[in-house]
Protein backbone atom coordinates (compact mmCIF):
# COMPACT_ATOMS: atom_id res chain seq x y z
CA UNK A 1 0.00 0.00 0.00
CA UNK A 2 1.63 3.28 -1.22
CA UNK A 3 1.24 6.20 1.45
CA UNK A 4 -0.48 9.38 0.95
CA UNK A 5 1.84 12.41 0.63
CA UNK A 6 2.50 13.68 4.20
CA UNK A 7 4.88 16.49 3.88
CA UNK A 8 5.20 19.45 5.64
CA UNK A 9 2.63 21.45 2.52
CA UNK A 10 -0.01 18.51 2.94
CA UNK A 11 0.18 18.47 6.48
CA UNK A 12 -0.33 23.09 6.37
CA UNK A 13 -2.92 21.89 3.76
CA UNK A 14 -4.63 20.16 6.43
CA UNK A 15 -4.79 22.37 9.30
CA UNK A 16 -6.06 24.72 6.93
CA UNK A 17 -9.29 23.08 6.00
CA UNK A 18 -11.59 23.23 8.34
CA UNK A 19 -13.22 20.03 9.66
CA UNK A 20 -10.25 18.75 7.69
CA UNK A 21 -9.69 15.12 7.19
CA UNK A 22 -6.81 12.65 6.43
CA UNK A 23 -6.54 10.26 3.67
CA UNK A 24 -8.40 7.66 5.62
CA UNK A 25 -10.90 9.37 6.90
CA UNK A 26 -9.80 10.48 10.28
CA UNK A 27 -10.15 14.01 11.07
CA UNK A 28 -6.98 16.20 11.55
CA UNK A 29 -7.95 17.96 14.16
CA UNK A 30 -8.54 14.17 16.36
CA UNK A 31 -5.11 13.22 15.61
CA UNK A 32 -3.24 16.43 16.16
CA UNK A 33 -4.79 16.64 19.50
CA UNK A 34 -3.55 13.13 20.45
CA UNK A 35 -0.22 14.29 19.11
CA UNK A 36 -0.33 17.44 21.20
CA UNK A 37 -1.26 15.47 24.24
CA UNK A 38 1.94 13.29 24.23
CA UNK A 39 -0.16 10.08 22.82
CA UNK A 40 1.39 9.43 19.56
CA UNK A 41 2.04 6.35 20.62
CA UNK A 42 -1.03 5.03 22.11
CA UNK A 43 -2.05 4.25 18.73
CA UNK A 44 -5.86 2.56 17.86
CA UNK A 45 -6.26 -0.34 16.21
CA UNK A 46 -6.94 1.45 13.20
CA UNK A 47 -3.73 3.89 13.90
CA UNK A 48 -1.42 0.24 13.58
CA UNK A 49 -2.09 0.08 10.71
CA UNK A 50 -2.92 3.45 8.73
CA UNK A 51 -0.09 4.55 6.87
CA UNK A 52 -2.03 7.92 6.76
CA UNK A 53 -2.43 8.40 10.73
CA UNK A 54 1.05 7.16 11.52
CA UNK A 55 2.91 9.81 9.52
CA UNK A 56 0.18 12.65 10.55
CA UNK A 57 0.88 11.34 14.14
CA UNK A 58 4.84 11.95 13.67
CA UNK A 59 4.28 14.66 11.62
CA UNK A 60 2.43 16.92 13.94
CA UNK A 61 4.12 15.72 17.45
CA UNK A 62 7.32 17.53 15.70
CA UNK A 63 5.19 20.11 14.62
CA UNK A 64 4.21 20.68 18.83
CA UNK A 65 7.29 20.00 20.22
CA UNK A 66 8.35 23.67 20.83
CA UNK A 67 5.40 23.57 22.63
CA UNK A 68 6.33 20.80 25.21
CA UNK A 69 9.41 22.40 25.49
CA UNK A 70 7.98 25.41 26.66
CA UNK A 71 5.88 24.25 28.94
CA UNK A 72 8.78 22.16 30.36
CA UNK A 73 11.05 25.20 30.59
CA UNK A 74 11.68 26.55 34.10
CA UNK A 75 10.51 30.82 34.68
CA UNK A 76 12.76 32.77 36.55
CA UNK A 77 9.85 34.23 39.07
CA UNK A 78 11.24 37.70 40.25
CA UNK A 79 12.32 37.68 43.93
CA UNK A 80 10.35 41.12 44.38
CA UNK A 81 7.17 39.66 44.60
CA UNK A 82 6.84 37.63 47.89
CA UNK A 83 8.05 40.48 49.44
CA UNK A 84 6.37 43.11 47.63
CA UNK A 85 2.80 41.26 48.74
CA UNK A 86 3.96 40.14 52.44
CA UNK A 87 4.24 44.61 52.43
CA UNK A 88 1.13 45.16 50.69
CA UNK A 89 -0.85 42.45 53.08
CA UNK A 90 1.07 43.73 56.37
CA UNK A 91 -0.24 46.96 55.31
CA UNK A 92 -4.47 46.03 54.75
CA UNK A 93 -4.08 43.79 58.35
CA UNK A 94 -3.05 46.62 61.02
CA UNK A 95 -0.76 48.76 61.77
CA UNK A 96 -0.97 48.02 65.32
CA UNK A 97 1.70 48.01 67.67
CA UNK A 98 3.40 47.57 70.81
CA UNK A 99 5.34 50.39 72.92
CA UNK A 100 7.82 49.92 74.07
CA UNK A 101 9.55 53.32 75.93
CA UNK A 102 7.68 56.99 76.26
CA UNK A 103 9.78 59.44 76.75
CA UNK A 104 10.14 62.64 74.97
CA UNK A 105 12.83 61.93 72.43
CA UNK A 106 9.16 60.34 71.13
CA UNK A 107 7.69 57.00 71.29
CA UNK A 108 9.11 53.43 70.47
CA UNK A 109 6.90 50.73 68.64
CA UNK A 110 7.29 47.71 67.74
CA UNK A 111 4.65 46.23 65.03
CA UNK A 112 2.73 43.79 66.41
CA UNK A 113 3.43 40.92 63.36
CA UNK A 114 6.90 41.74 63.70
CA UNK A 115 6.86 40.37 67.33
CA UNK A 116 4.38 37.38 65.92
CA UNK A 117 7.17 36.45 63.61
CA UNK A 118 10.27 36.42 66.14
CA UNK A 119 8.37 34.55 67.91
CA UNK A 120 7.37 31.97 65.55
CA UNK A 121 10.95 31.69 64.05
CA UNK A 122 12.54 30.79 67.75
CA UNK A 123 9.28 28.04 67.81
CA UNK A 124 10.64 26.95 64.79
CA UNK A 125 13.94 26.04 65.47
CA UNK A 126 12.81 23.53 68.80
CA UNK A 127 13.03 20.08 68.13
CA UNK A 128 9.71 18.10 67.48
CA UNK A 129 8.70 21.16 65.86
CA UNK A 130 7.58 20.88 61.89
CA UNK A 131 5.92 24.05 61.38
CA UNK A 132 5.05 26.97 63.15
CA UNK A 133 3.12 30.34 63.06
CA UNK A 134 2.49 33.17 64.89
CA UNK A 135 -0.41 36.04 65.17
CA UNK A 136 -0.46 38.63 67.64
CA UNK A 137 -4.03 38.14 69.83
CA UNK A 138 -4.41 42.09 69.07
CA UNK A 139 -4.58 41.59 65.20
CA UNK A 140 -8.02 42.64 65.05
CA UNK A 141 -6.58 45.96 66.63
CA UNK A 142 -7.10 48.89 65.07
CA UNK A 143 -4.32 51.92 64.35
CA UNK A 144 -3.00 52.20 67.59
CA UNK A 145 -0.26 50.94 70.75
CA UNK A 146 -1.25 47.93 72.07
CA UNK A 147 0.36 48.20 75.63
CA UNK A 148 3.53 47.08 76.35
CA UNK A 149 2.01 43.58 77.42
CA UNK A 150 3.05 41.24 73.91
CA UNK A 151 0.38 38.23 73.72
CA UNK A 152 1.37 35.88 71.21
CA UNK A 153 -0.49 32.61 69.55
CA UNK A 154 1.65 29.90 68.21
CA UNK A 155 -0.03 27.86 65.85
CA UNK A 156 2.21 24.37 65.35
CA UNK A 157 2.89 21.02 63.66
CA UNK A 158 4.30 18.45 65.49
CA UNK A 159 6.68 15.26 64.17
CA UNK A 160 4.65 12.12 65.10
CA UNK A 161 5.91 10.32 68.21
CA UNK A 162 7.40 13.58 70.03
CA UNK A 163 6.14 14.12 73.58
CA UNK A 164 3.11 17.26 72.45
CA UNK A 165 3.79 18.99 76.04
CA UNK A 166 7.49 18.89 75.89
CA UNK A 167 7.61 20.13 72.43
CA UNK A 168 4.99 22.70 73.39
CA UNK A 169 7.20 24.21 76.57
CA UNK A 170 10.04 24.46 74.62
CA UNK A 171 8.16 26.41 71.94
CA UNK A 172 7.09 28.78 75.17
CA UNK A 173 10.45 29.02 76.74
CA UNK A 174 12.49 29.65 73.26
CA UNK A 175 9.62 32.07 71.72
CA UNK A 176 9.96 34.44 74.91
CA UNK A 177 13.59 34.29 75.57
CA UNK A 178 13.52 35.18 71.47
CA UNK A 179 10.72 38.25 71.91
CA UNK A 180 12.74 39.62 74.80
CA UNK A 181 16.38 39.73 73.52
CA UNK A 182 15.31 41.26 70.18
CA UNK A 183 12.06 43.37 70.85
CA UNK A 184 13.16 44.71 74.57
CA UNK A 185 9.86 44.19 75.59
CA UNK A 186 9.72 42.09 78.91
CA UNK A 187 5.89 40.96 79.65
CA UNK A 188 4.93 37.86 77.41
CA UNK A 189 2.22 36.29 77.25
CA UNK A 190 2.85 32.88 74.36
CA UNK A 191 -0.02 30.70 73.67
CA UNK A 192 0.94 27.01 71.94
CA UNK A 193 -1.97 25.00 70.35
CA UNK A 194 -0.38 21.84 68.68
CA UNK A 195 -2.70 21.10 65.73
CA UNK A 196 -0.85 19.14 63.09
CA UNK A 197 1.22 15.69 63.51
CA UNK A 198 3.16 15.45 60.35
CA UNK A 199 4.62 11.57 60.27
CA UNK B 1 10.35 28.41 55.53
CA UNK B 2 10.16 25.17 53.98
CA UNK B 3 7.58 22.31 55.44
CA UNK B 4 6.03 18.78 54.54
CA UNK B 5 2.40 20.38 55.78
CA UNK B 6 -0.25 20.58 53.09
CA UNK B 7 -2.06 23.75 51.77
CA UNK B 8 -4.93 23.34 53.29
CA UNK B 9 -3.38 23.15 56.77
CA UNK B 10 -1.50 26.42 55.49
CA UNK B 11 -4.67 28.02 54.10
CA UNK B 12 -6.65 27.41 57.81
CA UNK B 13 -3.90 29.35 59.90
CA UNK B 14 -4.21 31.64 57.39
CA UNK B 15 -7.67 32.18 57.67
CA UNK B 16 -7.26 32.46 61.52
CA UNK B 17 -4.87 35.50 61.10
CA UNK B 18 -1.38 34.04 60.61
CA UNK B 19 0.09 36.03 58.07
CA UNK B 20 3.24 33.90 58.22
CA UNK B 21 0.97 30.66 56.86
CA UNK B 22 -0.45 33.04 53.83
CA UNK B 23 3.47 33.96 53.35
CA UNK B 24 4.49 30.10 52.97
CA UNK B 25 1.18 29.94 50.69
CA UNK B 26 2.93 33.33 48.39
CA UNK B 27 6.06 30.70 48.39
CA UNK B 28 4.55 27.78 47.37
CA UNK B 29 2.42 29.22 44.27
CA UNK B 30 3.69 32.77 43.67
CA UNK B 31 5.40 30.75 41.09
CA UNK B 32 2.22 29.67 39.55
CA UNK B 33 0.64 33.06 39.41
CA UNK B 34 3.61 34.88 37.66
CA UNK B 35 4.04 31.69 35.14
CA UNK B 36 0.42 31.45 33.80
CA UNK B 37 0.04 35.35 34.24
CA UNK B 38 3.28 35.60 32.04
CA UNK B 39 2.02 32.75 29.47
CA UNK B 40 -1.18 34.78 29.11
CA UNK B 41 -0.38 38.16 28.80
CA UNK B 42 3.58 37.40 27.28
CA UNK B 43 5.35 40.23 29.02
CA UNK B 44 7.32 40.31 32.13
CA UNK B 45 6.22 43.74 33.96
CA UNK B 46 2.19 43.06 33.34
CA UNK B 47 2.46 39.77 34.68
CA UNK B 48 4.59 40.58 37.91
CA UNK B 49 1.79 42.96 38.47
CA UNK B 50 -1.42 40.54 38.00
CA UNK B 51 0.78 37.70 40.18
CA UNK B 52 1.33 40.54 42.97
CA UNK B 53 -2.55 41.70 42.56
CA UNK B 54 -3.68 37.74 42.88
CA UNK B 55 -1.51 36.89 45.89
CA UNK B 56 -2.92 39.75 47.21
CA UNK B 57 -6.68 39.62 46.21
CA UNK B 58 -6.53 35.65 47.10
CA UNK B 59 -5.48 36.71 51.28
CA UNK B 60 -8.37 39.57 50.84
CA UNK B 61 -11.15 36.92 50.05
CA UNK B 62 -9.22 33.99 51.86
CA UNK B 63 -12.20 34.17 54.60
CA UNK B 64 -14.42 33.17 52.03
CA UNK B 65 -12.48 30.85 50.91
CA UNK B 66 -14.12 27.16 51.43
CA UNK B 67 -11.69 24.69 50.38
CA UNK B 68 -14.14 23.14 47.45
CA UNK B 69 -11.86 22.79 45.56
CA UNK B 70 -7.65 23.11 45.82
CA UNK B 71 -5.77 26.72 46.72
CA UNK B 72 -3.94 26.33 43.49
CA UNK B 73 -6.86 25.97 41.07
CA UNK B 74 -8.55 28.92 43.27
CA UNK B 75 -5.41 31.14 42.35
CA UNK B 76 -5.18 29.52 38.56
CA UNK B 77 -8.90 31.27 38.67
CA UNK B 78 -7.89 34.90 40.21
CA UNK B 79 -4.82 35.15 37.97
CA UNK B 80 -6.72 34.05 34.92
CA UNK B 81 -9.15 36.80 35.69
CA UNK B 82 -7.03 39.15 36.91
CA UNK B 83 -5.35 38.42 33.21
CA UNK B 84 -7.89 38.64 30.93
CA UNK B 85 -9.71 42.00 32.92
CA UNK B 86 -5.83 43.33 31.54
CA UNK B 87 -5.98 41.84 28.31
CA UNK B 88 -9.46 43.93 27.89
CA UNK B 89 -8.15 46.69 29.09
CA UNK B 90 -4.62 46.54 26.75
CA UNK B 91 -5.99 44.61 23.53
CA UNK B 92 -4.66 46.40 20.13
CA UNK B 93 -5.11 45.62 16.72
CA UNK B 94 -1.29 45.44 16.90
CA UNK B 95 -1.72 42.38 19.62
CA UNK B 96 -3.77 40.75 17.68
CA UNK B 97 -1.38 41.02 14.40
CA UNK B 98 1.31 39.25 16.30
CA UNK B 99 0.07 36.09 15.21
CA UNK B 100 2.39 37.17 11.58
CA UNK B 101 5.64 37.43 13.43
CA UNK B 102 7.74 34.68 12.79
CA UNK B 103 11.35 35.56 13.18
CA UNK B 104 13.32 35.42 10.21
CA UNK B 105 15.95 32.20 9.80
CA UNK B 106 18.90 33.36 10.66
CA UNK B 107 22.11 32.62 8.85
CA UNK B 108 24.19 30.54 11.29
CA UNK B 109 21.03 28.87 13.64
CA UNK B 110 22.43 26.92 16.22
CA UNK B 111 20.69 24.65 17.96
CA UNK B 112 20.42 26.91 21.26
CA UNK B 113 19.23 30.07 19.12
CA UNK B 114 16.56 28.09 16.78
CA UNK B 115 15.19 26.70 19.92
CA UNK B 116 15.25 30.09 21.16
CA UNK B 117 13.23 31.45 18.28
CA UNK B 118 10.60 28.57 18.22
CA UNK B 119 9.75 29.13 21.84
CA UNK B 120 9.60 32.80 21.10
CA UNK B 121 7.36 32.09 18.09
CA UNK B 122 5.26 29.85 20.50
CA UNK B 123 4.49 32.81 23.22
CA UNK B 124 3.78 35.17 20.22
CA UNK B 125 1.42 33.06 18.65
CA UNK B 126 -0.06 31.73 22.20
CA UNK B 127 -0.53 35.43 22.82
CA UNK B 128 -2.00 36.36 19.64
CA UNK B 129 -5.18 33.99 20.46
CA UNK B 130 -8.42 35.62 21.22
CA UNK B 131 -8.51 35.15 25.30
CA UNK B 132 -10.56 32.21 25.11
CA UNK B 133 -8.82 29.95 23.02
CA UNK B 134 -5.16 31.55 24.61
CA UNK B 135 -6.37 30.64 28.45
CA UNK B 136 -7.41 27.19 27.60
CA UNK B 137 -3.80 26.51 25.53
CA UNK B 138 -2.09 27.95 28.53
CA UNK B 139 -3.80 25.89 31.19
CA UNK B 140 -4.15 22.60 29.21
CA UNK B 141 -0.91 22.52 27.34
CA UNK B 142 1.29 24.83 28.87
CA UNK B 143 0.06 23.63 32.62
CA UNK B 144 -0.90 19.99 32.27
CA UNK B 145 -4.63 20.43 33.65
CA UNK B 146 -7.68 18.48 32.90
CA UNK B 147 -10.32 20.22 30.34
CA UNK B 148 -12.72 19.50 33.64
CA UNK B 149 -9.97 21.44 35.57
CA UNK B 150 -9.63 24.20 32.74
CA UNK B 151 -13.90 24.29 32.95
CA UNK B 152 -13.81 24.79 36.42
CA UNK B 153 -11.12 27.67 36.39
CA UNK B 154 -13.37 29.43 33.60
CA UNK B 155 -16.24 28.81 34.01
CA UNK B 156 -17.25 26.95 31.23
CA UNK B 157 -18.04 23.87 29.88
CA UNK B 158 -16.11 20.69 28.98
CA UNK B 159 -17.21 20.56 25.47
CA UNK B 160 -16.48 24.47 25.51
CA UNK B 161 -13.17 24.03 26.45
CA UNK B 162 -12.34 21.14 23.73
CA UNK B 163 -13.72 23.70 20.93
CA UNK B 164 -10.89 26.32 22.12
CA UNK B 165 -8.70 24.04 22.43
CA UNK B 166 -9.49 22.40 18.84
CA UNK B 167 -9.73 26.10 17.15
CA UNK B 168 -6.05 27.07 19.09
CA UNK B 169 -4.05 24.23 18.19
CA UNK B 170 -5.15 24.39 14.77
CA UNK B 171 -3.82 28.04 14.48
CA UNK B 172 -0.30 27.31 16.24
CA UNK B 173 -0.18 24.71 14.24
CA UNK B 174 -0.42 26.37 11.31
CA UNK B 175 2.26 29.12 12.65
CA UNK B 176 4.53 26.55 14.07
CA UNK B 177 4.53 24.99 10.80
CA UNK B 178 5.35 28.29 9.18
CA UNK B 179 8.48 28.42 11.88
CA UNK B 180 10.16 24.83 10.87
Amino acid sequence: MTGPDQSGDHIRQQLDGLGGRLACGCEVDEVLEQAANGKARQRTEHQRDCPACQAALQEFSRLWEPVRRLAAEGVAVPVGIKAAVTYQIGKLVSDAGYSLHLAEAGALRIAARVIAHIARDAASSAPGVETAFGRSTHRHAALGVLGSTAVIDLAIAVHYGRQADVVAREVQRRAIAAVRTQSGINDITINVTIDDIVT
Amino acid sequence: MASDVEDTYLVQRAQEGYLDAYSELTDRHGALAYRVALRLLGNHHDAEDVAQESLITAWQHLPGFTAKSSFSTWLYQIVTRRALNRISRTRTTESLDRIGEIPDQAPDPGDTAVRRRAADAVVNAITALPPPQRVAIVLHHLEGLTNAEVARITGSTVPAVRSHLLRGRRTLGKVLQEWR
